[in-house]
């Protein structure tokens, strides 16, 4: 033990208690944690962290230095055990409140929530804590719950030592509330963003689902809603029964890009785009598969063969194949190897003949 | 075919020699038993011997692929010949893989 500190007797006796203990104060711990990660795991919460800690026996005998006569035995000192969930949003720490007050008993005699505790003026240190047990019984441990903002508030609060016996100037103090407050209002802020961006995300997913194409723009979260409707599955199945190959799942996302570059700006355009070059992407897929016992085909071949020949009816060339071949799989020379291979391949069909009517694609 | 599992600057290399198809599929499948039970080690297939890939063959590339991918080791495909890149690129698999 630290020698700075001195005990009296009751302190002692508090301290041996802790130590016969120690071993349960562990396991409950590590019980109280597991049963708090898999619930929050179960409903489904992104968090930052999930910590939990036994109080060392040097935090204890300082606490015990100052308030021991406050603890008529160990069973009183209520932060044995910390656990602390730190969360993205502040609803997020009420979501998980309502998780502990299922899975542990919650001493509502000792809890305490500083949001609320604050006067209207003031601002500071926001978190929940709940004092809990478990449910088939044992010590009591404290819960910790706040957002990493929160978080950030208190750790800076500690390491400057702001609540140090020392008496801070006014205008110190002013500088942290007025911080504290700025955090606040960043909280909230990230919060009422993510209801606006889920609200956004909810209307353009309504939109796609009704089939208004051309109103939702083309980004990577409609892309998505997009691939939802399985825009591509139809060609995919086409090219698929000349070998009646396997259709393996992919991301189709990587393509994104390409169609960004095509010029593309709604999935309205995507749509027609698809609408357009189907048969003829099935001529080239053919022109390949054809010859092969291949069965087996990426659920991204008919995207893929859709931007070749989309490339290929504007004018693009060699150079418009290895594009597309760079922006899916990184810029190499061997694209270009694939880009002959595939103007190759295409020259025959078609749609590359000189008398052949270009149609207006996509856009 | 025979293939030849080799540990290179800490990545493992599986070296390919001849056809890889339906009738070498299930020996090599178990050949590459060690590639998917390992971790903390890229992967390198190298491919420079390699005549010929069938469809038996992507599927084995491929489940080494879904084995690295969740334990974040990366998979390249080294000294690839021209026909059996074509291969990769009819299918469509040209991008899941990285290329050495």
């Amino acid at each position: 033990m630290d020698n700075q500190v001195k005990l009296d007797s009751h302190g002692e006796t508090l301290l041996r208690q802790y130590h016969e203990l120690r071993p349960t104060i562990e396991e409950l711990a590590q019980e109280a944690y597991e049963q708090l990660h898999r619930a929050i795991k179960e409903q489904g919460i992104y968090v930052t962290a999930i910590e939990q800690r036994v109080k060392t026996e040097h935090s204890l005998a300082g606490k015990l230095e100052l308030k021991g006569a406050k603890y008529k035995s160990i069973d009183d000192v209520t932060d044995l055990v910390g656990l602390r969930v730190i969360t993205f949003y502040t609803d997020e720490v009420d979501k998980v409140a309502v998780i502990a007050k299922r899975i542990f008993d919650v001493d509502w005699q000792e809890s305490v929530d500083k949001r609320k505790s604050h006067d209207l003026d003031s601002f500071g240190y926001n978190s929940l804590h709940y004092i809990c047990r478990l449910k088939t019984g044992g010590m009591r441990f404290e819960l910790q719950m706040r957002t990493a903002l929160q978080h950030v508030w208190s750790t800076i609060e500690h390491d400057t030592g702001y609540k140090s016996n020392i008496v801070i100037p006014r205008e110190y103090m002013r500088q942290f509330s007025r911080l504290a407050g700025m955090l606040e209002l960043i909280d909230d802020e990230f919060s009422r963003l993510r209801m606006v961006l889920n609200d956004y995300r909810r209307q353009i997913q309504a939109l796609v689902k009704n089939g208004h194409l051309d109103e939702v723009p083309l980004s990577a979260d409609t892309f998505r809603s997009f691939l939802g409707l399985l825009p591509f599955d139809h060609l995919n199945r086409r090219i698929a029964a000349v070998n009646q190959a396997e259709i393996y799942p992919v991301s189709m996302m990587p393509f994104l890009p390409v169609l960004e570059s095509f010029g593309m700006e709604t999935l309205g355009d995507v749509q027609r785009f698809v609408d357009e070059n189907s048969d003829d992407a099935h001529q080239l897929a053919l022109s390949q598969l054809a010859i092969t016992d291949i069965d087996i085909l990426s659920s991204s071949a008919a995207l893929q063969y859709l931007c070749l020949v989309y490339v290929l009816k504007n004018g693009g060339g060699r150079d418009g194949l290895k594009a597309i071949y760079d922006t899916i799989n990184g810029e190499s020379d061997s694209n270009g190897l694939l880009a002959d291979l595939m103007l190759g391949q295409a020259k025959t069909l078609p749609f590359m003949q000189p008398n052949s009517n270009p149609t207006d694609n996509g856009k | 075919m025979n293939t030849v599992l080799k540990e290179e600057n800490n990545d493992l290399v599986m070296y390919f020699e001849g056809r890889l198809d339906t009738a070498s599929a299930p020996r090599v499948e178990a050949d590459v038993a060690p590639l998917k039970e390992s971790s903390g080690h890229d992967i390198i297939l190298d491919c420079s011997k390699l005549e010929y890939i069938s469809s038996a063959g992507l599927r084995i590339f491929l489940s080494i692929l879904k084995s690295a991918k969740p334990k974040g080791d990366h998979v390249y495909i080294r000294g690839i010949s021209n026909d059996i890149r074509a291969v990769f690129a009819m299918t469509g698999f040209v991008n899941l893989f990285e290329f050495k």
